[in-house]
């Protein structure tokens, strides 16, 4: 096992992986940009390193200066979290290169699924049904002639993407150009490549994925499914550990299919295998993710196990512990993402100091953060407040148990998006399980807060006003003497005045 | 104490009287007993007529922020001055102002050119996503502030749009 890690991320991942490696005894090395120095992964870490400028180019995508790091301080792993350096093969080849264990795949791996079109052309050797599309990359004028030929609507997608970043819907020919010039542009200067390709768009469909993990001896186990069809701007908002739409026979063969494809690529580390659902219940391959994924933990809920250290097990060149006939699921988990943002701005970032927080806490309910009274949602990163998971016995008590924990979420500073995810919970057709990835468009009713009793709202206000003497309390503030400032003053000479 | 407030345009004149025991406040003429608690730096108890009610409120400047179940309902306190000159009349020109730090990614509306309701006039970029700013009247564009590839500030009017 290893003696020491580096952490080549921030926010409540990075802090999710410190909390695993204090458990196995490993020591932990955080890496930190300007805007992070008072980030709770700094202060939780063993040894901390600033590594540059806030914008993640000249920070937490600079594997030059990770590396380095990484040497300095005797680190023998680097583990990459999600997003920044997680599924860039070059940076993996470097560690491979400077005899640094990259927790997660092979560089070859990743190279392998990390690009869409190989990874389609490997799923497709392995007998797994895909959604009909353009065959790769496309021209302009071949991209117009594939979506005319499968017909629209249709999706735009970029080759090297991931999170909804260059990817657009297109109902019809009309929308088409515009569609595709921010679809290229947006790949552009996110994944400085802007090569897209095209695919048939499935009517209301499901988002259902499959958890791997492997290690270096050729073993992949599955740990069954994750729903995501609750998304915004393509990007998952809640998730939820068993999808409600499969029956256990369905739930089988999904989970031997992405073993399959796993084991065509000697895959090793978490992965994620993404199924596209129709209604029907047929489903396509639509990518691999090869790293830990943020809503792991719902996983981690009804398997009871713990995907971040198997990982670092794994890497360190242990076996997996258990065989496939081992992994039980038990009971509902639901993650919800708390972010700060504008639901009615049409889910616009919302950064800022957040001035108060207050999380839930009880039987099954897990809070997956970074953030604490005072701390900063900066415009440079990810605006995630948290993760808040809950587990229950079913499905049913465990939307009733989310609703308690978000009723009891407070935050102030910024807008949050707590009050729609609990309209989400309270909502009859998300109870029901009639879910797809277009439930929040066809939804808008649930953007919008209700009115608020105005008695109630009007005593507060008027509690404000009552305390607006003491303004600086409110805002958490505490009055510091002009004196005092002034004394701590560099060059200002103290006398005992006896 | 007399509290005037501002909600989605409506004013509503609210009394606090505190003696040694009880609280009231009174809206609109309607006495109502309070009785409140803070437990936290901004988080209240309050308890009228057995009504238990848990509350985050933050108060900054004019503006009063109330957190209740998840939503956050903001809050305008007026002074008596203001409150001689509000109802400002919705004339037929919209300024499209940048909602947050970015930068401008494309003009789709230039000078003079017509625009529908809901028609997205100019695309910013932040956070790495880029948006469409839309009108909310139809009209045609009067002025263009801002160039391509400008980075802007919240707030800044980047287009005006007028119906006239």
């Amino acid at each position: 096992m290893f003696n020491k890690i580096l952490i080549a991320n921030r926010g409540e991942i990075a802090v999710r992986i410190i909390r695993a490696c204090k458990e196995l005894g490993i020591e932990t090395v955080a890496v930190y940009s300007d805007a992070d120095r008072s980030s709770l992964h700094v202060a939780l870490a063993n040894e901390a390193y600033n590594i540059g400028p806030p914008p993640p180019s000249d920070s937490y995508l600079s594997k030059e200066k990770i590396i380095k790091v990484a040497k300095k301080s005797g680190a023998e792993a680097i583990h990459p979290g999600f997003g920044f350096l997680a599924e860039n093969e070059s940076f993996a080849e470097m560690c491979e290169e400077e005899g640094i264990v990259f927790i997660g795949p092979s560089s070859q791996s990743i190279r392998l699924m990390g690009d869409k079109v190989t990874a389609r052309r490997i799923a497709q050797d392995a007998n797994v049904p895909l959604v009909p599309g353009s065959d790769g990359a496309v021209s302009d004028v071949e991209a117009g002639v594939t979506a005319k030929k499968i017909g629209y609507p249709i999706m735009i997608k970029a080759s090297a993407g991931g999170g909804g970043k260059g990817m657009r819907f297109v109902r019809n020919e009309q929308d088409f150009e515009s569609s595709l010039r921010m679809a290229r542009s947006e790949a552009r200067s996110s994944f400085g490549d802007d090569s897209v390709y095209i695919e048939k768009f499935i009517e209301r469909p499901r988002h259902v994925e499959i958890q791997l993990i492997g290690d270096s001896y050729g073993n992949v186990l599955h740990l069954f499914e994750r729903e995501c069809s609750i998304q915004r701007r393509h990007q998952k908002v809640i998730e939820e550990a068993p999808s409600c739409a499969i029956s256990q026979k369905t739930r089988k063969k999904m989970g031997e299919v992405a073993v399959r494809i796993a084991k065509t690529v000697s895959y090793r580390g978490a992965g994620t295998i993404e199924f596209i659902m129709d209604q029907k219940g047929n489903y396509y391959f639509l990518e691999m993710n090869t790293r830990i994924q943020v809503e792991h933990p719902v996983t981690e809920m009804i398997t009871g196990l713990d995907i971040v250290k198997w990982m670092i097990k794994v890497a360190a060149g242990e076996k997996l512990p258990l065989k496939q006939k081992d992994i039980k699921m038990n009971g509902h988990a639901i993650e919800c993402r708390v972010y700060a943002e504008d639901p009615e701005m049409n889910f616009i970032p919302s950064p800022g100091r957040l001035v108060y927080v207050k999380a839930p806490s009880g039987p099954g309910i897990r809070d997956d953060s970074s953030i604490y009274t005072g701390s900063e949602i900066t415009p440079f990163y990810d605006p995630m407040i948290s993760k808040l998971i809950v587990w229950a016995d079913t499905r049913e008590s465990a939307i009733n148990r989310m609703i308690s924990a978000l009723k009891e979420y407070i935050v102030l500073g910024v807008k949050t998006n707590i009050g729609f995810l609990l309209r989400v919970m309270q909502n009859e057709e998300f109870r029901k399980g009639d879910i797809d990835t277009a439930f929040i468009e066809r939804h808008p009713e649930l953007l919008k807060p209700p009115t608020m009793d105005i008695e109630s709202a009007l005593v507060a206000a008027a509690l404000a006003m009552r305390n607006s003497d003491n303004e600086s309390e409110m805002i958490g503030l505490k009055p510091v003497s002009n004196w005092k400032l002034f004394s701590r003053k560099l060059g200002v000479t103290r006398y005992n005045m006896l | 104490m007399t509290y005037t407030f501002k909600i989605q345009g409506q004013i509503y004149k609210v009394n606090l009287e505190e003696d040694e025991k009880n609280t009231h406040v009174e809206i609109d003429g309607k006495k109502i007993p309070v009785e409140f608690q803070r437990i936290d730096n901004n988080l209240y108890s309050v308890i009228s007529e057995g009504k238990s009610l848990s509350l985050g409120i933050l108060k900054n400047g004019k503006k009063i922020h109330i957190f209740h179940d998840g939503d956050l309902y903001e809050f305008e306190a007026v002074s008596e001055r203001e409150r001689t000159r509000v109802s400002a009349s919705e004339s037929g020109v919209q300024e499209i102002k940048s909602p947050m730090p970015s930068r401008v990614v494309k003009v789709l509306k230039n000078l003079g050119e017509e625009v529908k309701v809901g028609d997205g006039v100019i695309v910013v970029e932040a956070m790495k996503m880029e948006s469409e700013l839309k009108s909310t009247i139809g009209g045609k564009v009067i002025d263009v502030k801002v160039e391509e590839g400008d980075a802007v500030e919240s707030g800044t009017v980047l287009l005006i749009v007028s119906s006239e």
